[in-house]
Formats: C-alpha cells, structure tokens, sequence
C-alpha cells in the first residue's frame, strides 16, 4: 500500500527543483532554432545528453488523445541511418541507459552514457530529431505495449484512474481535460497522416532544447553540436528535407514544383540549381506555426461531487481546487502552505487525519503546477470503518484554519529549512541538471533558476501564506472525488 | 536574438550537410573510473563503522544497521514489521510529536525499520540529528497508544492489499519458494498480527537493536576524527545482547511446474511470476556469473531477451523482467510482468521458453557483449551517488568479499565467457521446476492447468494461504463407504465383498520407505490378523528403529529414542476405530466420527471428501470420484511440539487374492518427505505374532 501512494506521489509531484550550489552552465540557439544549455562537472565519468520537446498532451488534438506519449514510444523505433530495436541496443552496448516520459506540456529523451560516448548520444538524439522512421510493425507493436502500460498504470492500479477523473472535471475547455495516457479508442483510429503530420510539426528543432550535463568538454561538446544538430534545416525547410528522402522523384516535383534530382542529400541546403536554392532559402525562412493552447482560467463551476467505483478493498477521496499556473508568483506561497499541510510527519494533516483522529490510512496534499494551470489536491484513503465524511470534515477543519490564522513561527521556520535542505540536495545528479535547466528555460525562459528559485521561496511571508490559502482554497468551487469499493463476487473469499 | 543568429548562419556556410550521417561516432578513450576506499573501524561495543567520506555538498547520512538474522516468526509474523513501524513512535526522552517536530524542523530525513535506523541532514544540524536517532535506536519505549495506532494501520493496510496484484503475487512468491519455518515463506495475516502486542515488540526490540555485531554506515561531508568523535558521544553508551548469527535452511523445490492462482476480481491483467529459489550466497564466485546471465535473459536492459521477445516482438506487455535476488539467508529466481488476460497463457509459455532455452545452449557473443558493457556502464552511473562506495564496503564485510572486490570488478566482469554462464544456468535455474504464480481475473484459470505438472492449481488468497473449493457432496458418508469397499474388493454388492473380506485371515505387508536426506532406504512390515492382531516393525540397515503391537485390546509402542511405551486409553480407542482390512467398512459400529465434506479437487482429480476424528486424530480422505479409490489423506494431530499435518497420496494400487490394496505413497510430515513402495502383500499365510512383539 505505500508502495501504492508513493507512487501515486512522485508520479504527481513531479520535481521541484532548487540549485545545490552554483551550476554553472553555458547556453545558446542554433540558427535552426534549437536551444543548447551545458553544464560541464568532472566528478563521475558520466554524461547525460537530453531533448526536450515542448510538445505534450494539451498539444493534442481533442480526437487523437494519448499521440504525444504514443509518439514518445514510436521515436525509439529507429531512422534512416537506425534500423528497429537498435536505437536501445547502440546506447546499452556502449555503456548508457536511455529513457523518456510524456506529460501534459513536454516530452524529454535522455541518455545517460560513459564521457567518452558523448559523440554517439549526440548522434543518436539527432537522428531522432531529423528522420526518426516507423514501420507498420513498429506501430502495431507499440500500440499494444502503450494499451498494456495503460492497464498495468491505471486500470489494474487500485486510485490510479483519480487523476483522469479529477481532470476531466477540472477542465471542460482546456486540453488538460484528458491526460498524458489519453484514449486508447483514439490511438487505434490513428492514421498515417497523423504520424507524418505530428512530427512535422512538433519535432523540430525550434521547438526543442537539448540539454546537456556531466563529464564534457564544452568547446569539444559544441563542434559535436555543430556537426550533427546544427546541420537539421530550418523552418519548413526540415519537412522538405524529410520529404526528399521520404517522397518519390515525381511526388516531390509535384508537392513542390522542383525536380528532386535538383538536391544532392550530402549538401542538401546549398544545392546549385537556382530553383532549388530559392525553395530552400524561402522554406528555410518559413517559421513552422506550432499550435499551443492558451492558459485557462476556467475554474468548476461550484461544488462538483461525484463517486467513482474502483477495484480496491477501502474508500477513498479526493478533493481538487484550481490553483494557477506554475509560473505565477503565488505559486511559491502555495508550494509553502502545502508543506504547512503535508510535508514530513510533523504535517499538519498527518499529525490530525492519521495519528490523532486515526480515520485515515494515508492523507496528504499535494500543488500540482502545470505551464497553462495548476491544482491541489487533497487525497486521503479512508482507515478501515472509517467514513469518507469524516476525513472530508478534518480536511475542511485544515483549510479553514490555514486560511483563517497565520501559520505559527516555529511552522514557518521549519518549512524554510526543509526547502534550505531540499535546496542543497537537489540536483546532485548530472541527469536531474539536464532536466532542470531545459525546464526551466521552457517553462519559465531563464535557465538561471536553478541557482536563484530558493530567493523565491525564502521572500514568502506568513502572510503570503495565509492570502493564498484564502484565495486559492475555495470551499464554493472545487472537486470532490469519493472512490468506493464495486461490487464484487469477493465474498466467499473473505470468508475462508 | 533570431536575426543575429540567422545573420551569422549566413557568414558560416561551413554549416551544411557536408557530412554523412549514416557514419556512427566512434568511442573516444575509456575513462578512467576511481573507487576509494572507505575507512572501516570497531567500537568498544563491537559497532563496524564503515566511512565514506565526500565532501561534495554540506550533508551527512548515518544508518545504523543490525547484525542478526532474520528469524521465523510463525504464529506472530509481521512482528519484526510492526516493530520497524514503532521505532520512531516515541523514546525515554521524546514523544512521538517531539520526535517528529524536531526532525522536521532541521529538514532531516529519520527513518527505520526492522533492523535499521537511517538519518540524514546537513553537516550544521549533524548534532541534533544524531541526538535524535541514537535516541530512537537505543531508547524506542513504544507506546501502548501508539502500538494500538499501527496494528489498526496494518489492519487498514492488509485491507488494502486485497486490491494490490503486485503485494499479492510477492506474497505468493513468499510461501512458494520458502518453506514454513523460513523467514522468507511468512505472509503477516490478520491472525498473526491479532497476535502481537507490545511485550513481543518490546522483545524483539532488545533482542535486535543491539551493537555487537551491527554497522553504522557513515557517507558525506564528515571526517575520521569527527566520527570516532561521534561514535564515542552518541553510540558508547549502547548496551545488549550479542548478535544471533545463524545459518537458516535453504528454499522449497519443487518436482514440476507448480501453478499458483490468486483471484483479483475485476483485474483487467494477469501479474505473472515464474520462480524457483536457488542454493546460492552473495559472496560465492558464481554470483556474479549469476547476474550476468539474468541481465541477459531479463535484466534492466530493453535489449534482453525477455523484453525483445514478449515487449518488442509479441507486444504482450509493457515489460517483462527477470531478477535474481541473492542473499545471505535465502536466494530465488523470479521473472514475470504484467499481461493483458488474453494472453497469459502465451505470456507464460514465452517465459518458460526462454528460462529453458538459456539453459539449453549458449548465450550469443553479442549479448553477452552487451550486457557486459551495459553492466560496465551501470556500475560507473552507480558511482555517482555518495552511498555507492559505502554500501559496497558493508557488502564486502557481511559477504567475506576480497577486500578489492570492487576494484577489480570491471575485470571480474569481463573475464566472464559463455561456458561460465551455461555452467550456472545449469547448475541453478530448474525451468521443470518453476513456481508460475499468476494473480488475476478468474476468466484466466481454465488456461493455465496445461502448465501445471499434476493438472492442479492451487489457488492462494491474498497472503498465500491455501483456499479450499468444495462442492457439496451428491452421496452420504454411508453411501461413499459402501462404494469404496465395492471397489477394493471389486465385488457388486456388500453381501459379496463381506464374503469375500471374511475369507482373509491374516496379512503381511513389506515396504521399503526412501527419503532424498537418507542414503539408505527403511524396510517396513505390517501384519494384520483376523483376530484382531496389528502390529509393524521399522528397521534401517538390519536396525529395528521403530515399533508398534496391538493385540485389540492393549499393547505398546517402542522407538530407539523413547524406548517401550504402553499404548494410553486415548491410543487404545483410537486403535479399535482405525481396525479392520477396510477400516471404512467398520466405522458405524467402532464410535468413529465421520462425515461428508464435500467436493473437492485433489492432486488433480477430482474426490470425495471424508472428514473422520477417532479421538486421537483428525483426518481428511479423499477418495476418487470416478473410481472410488482413496488418492490422499491429511491427517492432523495435536503433539506437544504444536499441530502435526501428515499429507499421504496414493498413487497406484496392486491387486491380492481379488482385493486391492494401495502399493504406491508418499508420506510428508513437515519438510521430510518419504516415498513407499509396497514390495510384497502376503494374504492368509501363517503368521507368527510373537516375532512382532
């Protein structure tokens, strides 16, 4: 059962990320668009090359749900120059280990690789970024394996479905109406062109940002850069590019008027014909128009209830407010007043829900900040013979005391220690400053916070924390989930 | 910012596609990877501290580590659990709040369970942080409140695992591998933690948390001097027992394929595990060799063989993994993921192909590259985080290891060759002998029999424990016993198989009883006689071990330990209930208590169930529903040592003068197991009674 909540939690709480110490990092933009951020360190022998792709579930089309994390698991399936099954291979072979995850507002590959493989992550991240290539095979394969890690994620994980639940009545307009695992329904009903259109729009250079850390070189680390990712075409220029190598002699004349021959693949943005030259200078200069939604300020419309029945054994609820988006200052205050509730032992809600009043097994909240909106959440299983009313009376006793009274001294200098600790341990591995700089120069355009986001936090008051819990907490507007036990042929098993 | 960097593009043609990108980078020099050492000293109290120092950021970890071995807790286990869950609730000097608070409050992180205590802080708060844990790991006073506040958690908890296929299936796996008696095969139900209370915890406690034979494991920003410094302030003072170091017995192996079902309703999945345990410690030379083999056939890697097979080629699954836990006090095999309920069985035949195939031939040069490689790699990521070089100084000191163990293992690794890795695949893994524990949707289970090497599936509920189907029976007790005797004796009706057992007078029976532990086999007599003598001798290599005569009133019973003990009252009546050729058939005169149970499935076949109890001892038969023969019997007795199951199955019948009478068992009492077979049955010959006195 903890093994449950906790992974309920890190899947849920994401990184917060504050800077151990200086990170010194370098970072610039190709001419083709793409961010590059380096940070060099020399302690372990290890390299960690990434990309992130501003591309998540809130990018999808509202019939196509789940593409974004599909695609993250068809970008494995090889290139030109890669054939099925060797993308993994090349980097374990060599030493690596490689992943990738999807969210609502990203997706991010990364390799882990011995220092002296640097080259060959390069490569490999490039090739995906260029002319990743999919067979029938390798789609059939992975719509299956994406089906099974939607049952074994959320189907068969007891709670699991709440976040789709709670999100789908947090957000009527908005995309983040559906969540990153999306409809299985629709990604059966993907055709060709969604694949063909999906990564012409979104897996481009300008719309990434690779990120580097560990035991490089950065002027060796650069030339690297350079050969392999600074030669991607810009603008559309990348999709003629693709289609070249993709498109017949006469489905390439006629989509764009210029003999294929025209274009040698070796020197293909400085071809000789004049004709050529102009169509690679104008699609060069013709900026892809990447589709984003805008930040929502949409909020439930009063106290939405509801009860979902589950597969599991106790009761358990959840309750949702709007909070803004990740970026917004009170984001701070609210991180701060959700540690005054749920942070460590000594929390305000597992002191009372679990220990003293004992009507729950697990309680805590959590402030789920996402690019275009964010949520807390108040989730808690009920202990046995417990009832659900009860634990959501002790929830409400918390928001109105946090709302109503200054959260006490000795809370408020415990909370700025935790954050000092959580400040120096972070980012001690070369992976988690990859991640955090692309991060934070994604969602919040400076880098730099790495070093600096702590001042945030150490400027919040009690005040402060008190004015978000008021404002944000709103007992006339939010979502409140009751998960109950279904019915089940369990009883005669109970017995014995 | 765009425009000047389009500017400069434009100055640097140099930037084309004057490169072929079908070339792969090639590696640049190896790095060089550095282990240091780690300090190791002893305290007066006989504390091994291990030290790894590293003064990268301003932090310190300590954990405390005991030394015992886990010990089986039977009618209490999960005590050592609950105990963990308590350490932190309260000492001498703290409550539970006060604890809490002051952790909090340095943005510590404390935590323990059954046989540790772990902080970590920053060096500025290092003195309140170890304050507090030393309090905890030598203070802890368990609050009866607080004791009450987790026995009601875990009741909550073990709810809750109902609904959690991933705790269900480990439970399983536990009672598979390792027999009862063996930490490792012990499930905490609601009984056993109804049975825990406070003096218990308190118990184990004292017993556990003690330094003779402990660890203080020490990583972070922390010199020599300040830890001996430390050690004396905070750990000196620590008194107890010494350390319980024992060797405890090996796993539970299996004769075929054994099928173990565990009913999630509504499960939309089958959680798979295919198991065996394995006679290996973490210090021997083919530990290693071990570890290679499973990164192979389904380690870490996507490109082993499980996952390209059942992820990447058959699309059964989000992934499929293999692992090979090795430990001082019990080792097992384990494979398995998560599959969608239509192809479980295919799930599982993949998964027995490939445990078999990789003990058949050789593995592929290239894998074994790779996974070389790959682990290579794995082991320089590792040394990344502070702990590594700790924890692998505490592994070489419980282990034996040699002292540069892990200096050298990047050669270890690579000396290894495919001869090596058949040679343990071979000498450890028993692909005819797996545990296949599948927990999931009922629709599943018709499929799975096939797998199963006596056609039986035992179905376990949430915490291994056995569940039993009856079906009522169609028939009386009455009715089954006159149907058993018609086909012992073959006879159509009663009034001719009464005729034909009062033709036999006497009877002798030799059989010759086998045991894996014992060199040599037993010889076994039985005599019976019409006139109401029973009497059986047992000897080993021409040694009388064991005996028994009753003459239908009185008698004795002998052993080499115990010497002649006259039968009591109790013996005597339970002797007169159990006479007869077919004691059946005299049950309803003799004062046996019988009745019907019902239907159920035994060792694959489906059987009446007779519940008897003649006073000494409770019994269960089980006689075919097809033929009427009995195939198996549980008897249950209560001895001094506590309850004794003994499990007999029957597995053929001969024929003599026109009766027949069982010629094949197996006879298990605990972990011993006897095979029997009957070499001789002499009917109506003289027999002299005097010779079994």
């Amino acid at each position: 059962m903890k093994q449950i909540t906790l992974a309920v939690l890190s899947l849920l709480l994401g990184s917060t990320a504050f800077a151990q110490r200086k990170i010194d990092y370098v970072e610039y933009d190709l001419p083709n668009g793409l961010h590059v951020i380096l940070h060099e360190e020399h302690a372990t022998p290890i390299v960690a090359v990434s990309v992130l792709y501003h591309v998540g579930s809130k990018n999808e089309n509202p019939d196509r749900t789940g593409f974004a994390h599909f695609f993250e698991h068809l970008l494995f399936e090889g290139s030109a120059n890669i054939d099925r099954g060797e993308y993994s291979e090349l980097v374990e072979k060599n030493g690596g280990t490689l992943n990738a995850n999807t969210s609502q507002d990203r997706t991010f590959y990364y390799e882990i690789l011995p220092s002296n493989q640097l080259e060959l992550g390069i490569w490999l991240e490039s090739e995906r970024m260029l002319h990743a290539r999919v067979d029938s095979i390798g789609i059939e394969t992975q719509r299956s394996v994406v089906k099974e890690e939607k049952r074994q994620r959320v189907d068969n994980q007891p709670y699991a479905s709440f976040i789709t639940e709670t999100f789908m009545r947090m957000f009527k307009e908005h995309p983040y109406n559906w969540v990153p695992i999306g409809s299985m329904d629709h990604l059966d009903a993907a055709q060709e062109a969604d694949y063909v259109n999906f990564y012409r729009t979104f897996y481009v250079p300008a719309n990434a940002t690779l990120s580097i850390a560990g035991d490089i070189d950065v002027e060796e680390t650069k030339k690297w850069i350079d050969k392999y990712f600074a030669t991607i075409p810009k603008g559309e220029a990348i999709n003629l590019y693709r289609d070249y190598e993709n498109l017949t002699a006469e489905e390439f004349s006629a989509k764009y008027g210029v003999e294929k021959s025209n274009f040698k693949k070796e020197s293909f943005t400085t071809p000789t014909d004049a004709k050529a030259k102009a169509l690679i200078k104008k699609l060069s200069n013709t900026a892809i128009d990447i589709p984003r939604p805008k930040k929502t300020d949409e909020r439930p419309d009063g106290v939405i209830q509801d009860v979902v029945y589950d597969n599991i054994q106790l009761p358990a609820i959840f309750m949702s407010y709007r909070f803004p988006d990740q970026t917004h200052e009170d984001m701070y205050a609210l991180q701060m007043m959700n540690d005054v509730l749920s942070g460590g032992s000594s929390s305000r809600i597992n002191k009372n829900l679990v220990e003293k009043q004992q009507i729950a097994q697990f309680a805590f909240s959590f402030a789920y900040g996402l690019e275009d909106a964010g949520m807390g959440i108040f989730a808690a299983i009920a202990a046995k013979d417990q009832s659900l009313e009860d634990i959501q009376k002790a929830f409400d006793e918390q928001i109105e005391r946090i709302s109503n009274e200054l959260i006490t001294q000795e809370e408020f200098e415990k909370i700025r220690n935790q954050y000092e600790n959580n400040f120096i341990s972070s980012n001690s591995t070369i992976a988690g400053i990859a991640e955090n700089l692309a991060d934070y120069h994604v969602y919040y355009g400076d880098a730099d916070l790495v070093n600096t986001e702590l001042q945030k936090y150490l400027s919040v008051t009690r005040e402060d924390i008190q004015r978000v819990a008021k404002k944000y907490l709103t007992q006339d507007s939010r979502i409140i989930l009751h998960y109950l036990p279904k019915e089940s042929d369990d009883s005669e098993q109970d017995k014995n | 910012m765009k425009a000047y960097f389009f500017a400069i593009a434009l100055l640097l043609p140099a930037i084309s596609f004057a490169q072929d990108r079908s070339i792969r980078p090639q590696a640049k020099a190896a790095p060089t990877i550095n282990i240091e050492d780690s300090e190791v000293f002893k305290s007066d109290n006989g504390i091994t501290i291990i030290l790894s120092e590293n003064h990268k950021l301003p932090r310190v970890s300590f954990n405390a580590v005991m030394g015992s071995t886990p010990e089986a807790e039977g009618s209490l286990a999960g005590l050592s659990e609950i105990t963990g869950s308590l350490i932190l609730s309260g000492t001498d000097k703290r409550t539970k709040d006060e604890l809490d608070n002051e952790k909090d409050y340095i943005g510590a992180s404390l935590s323990a369970d059954h046989n540790s205590v772990y902080m970590s802080c920053l060096t500025k708060h290092l003195e309140t942080g170890l304050s507090l844990m030393s309090d905890a790991l030598m203070n802890a006073n368990f609050p009866q409140e607080e004791v009450d506040r987790i026995i009601k958690q875990n009741e909550s908890a073990l709810i809750s695992a109902k609904s959690d296929a991933g705790t269900m299936a480990a439970n399983a796996r536990s009672v598979a591998n390792f027999p009862k008696g063996h930490p490792y095969g012990e499930v905490m139900t609601e009984e056993t933690l109804a049975n825990i209370n406070r003096d218990a915890i308190v118990e184990y406690y004292k017993k556990t948390f003690t330094p003779e034979g402990s660890y203080l494991v020490v990583v972070g920003d922390i010199t020599k001097e300040e830890v001996k410094a430390i050690v004396e302030k905070y750990f000196a003072s620590w008194q107890g027992p010494a350390s319980n170091k024992v060797e405890l017995g090996s796993g539970q192996f299996n004769k075929g394929n054994r099928v173990i079902f565990v009913k999630k309703p509504g499960a939309v999945q089958s959680v798979i595990s295919v198991t065996f345990p394995m006679n290996v410690k973490p210090g021997d030379p083919d530990y290693l060799k071990l570890t290679v083999l499973n990164e192979i056939l389904g380690g870490g890697v996507f490109g082993s063989r499980l996952m390209q097979n059942l992820r990447e080629d058959k699309a059964y699954t989000y992934g499929c993994r293999s692992s090979v836990r090795i430990t001082e006090n019990g080792s097992y095999f384990a494979a398995g993921g998560n599959f969608r309920n239509e192809v479980t069985d295919s799930a599982i035949t993949e998964i027995l192909y490939e445990i078999e195939q990789i003990t058949d031939d050789y593995v592929k040069d290239a894998e074994l590259n790779l996974t070389k490689s790959s682990m290579a790699g794995g082991f320089a990521r590792s040394l990344e985080r502070p702990s590594t070089v700790a924890r692998f100084a505490l592994n070489i000191i419980k282990n034996d290891l040699p002292k540069d163990y892990y200096q050298t293992y990047l050669k270890q690794l690579e000396a290894i060759t495919k001869d090596d890795l058949l040679m343990v695949a071979q000498k450890y893994f028993t692909p005819k002998n797996c545990n296949i524990i599948v927990v999931g949707n009922e629709e599943v289970i018709d499929r799975l029999k096939q797998f199963d090497a006596d056609g039986e599936i035992e179905k376990l509920d949430a915490f291994g424990r056995a569940i039993k189907e009856t079906i009522p029976a169609d028939i009386t007790a009455d009715q089954l016993i006159e149907k058993h005797v018609l086909a012992m004796t073959q006879m159509p009706n009663m009034k001719k198989a009464k005729k034909a057992l009062k033709k036999i007078k006497t009877m002798k029976q030799t059989m010759e009883m086998t045991m894996a532990q014992m060199p040599f086999p037993m010889k076994s007599t039985r005599i019976w006689t019409a006139a109401g003598v029973q009497a059986e001798k047992m000897e080993a290599q021409g040694m009388k071990i064991q005996s028994s005569y009753f003459d239908g009133n009185a008698g004795y019973s002998s052993n080499m330990q115990t010497g002649k003990k006259e039968l009591t009252e109790e013996e005597i009546s339970a002797k007169k209930k159990t006479a007869g050729l077919i004691p059946e058939l005299n049950y309803a005169e003799t004062g046996m208590e019988y009745e019907i149970i019902g239907i159920e499935m035994k060792n694959g076949v489906e059987c009446y169930v007779m519940k008897t109890n003649d006073g000494e001892s409770e019994s269960y038969d089980y006689y075919s529903k097809e033929d009427f023969k009995k195939v198996a019997v549980l008897s249950i007795s209560q001895t001094e040592e506590g309850t004794q199951e003994v499990s007999t199955t029957i597995s053929n019948y001969m024929e003599s003068n026109g009766i027949l009478f069982p010629s094949e068992m197996n006879i298990s009492v605990g972990q011993a197991a006897f095979d029997v077979k009957v070499t001789s049955i002499e009917l109506n010959a003289k027999i002299d009674t005097a010779l079994y006195k």
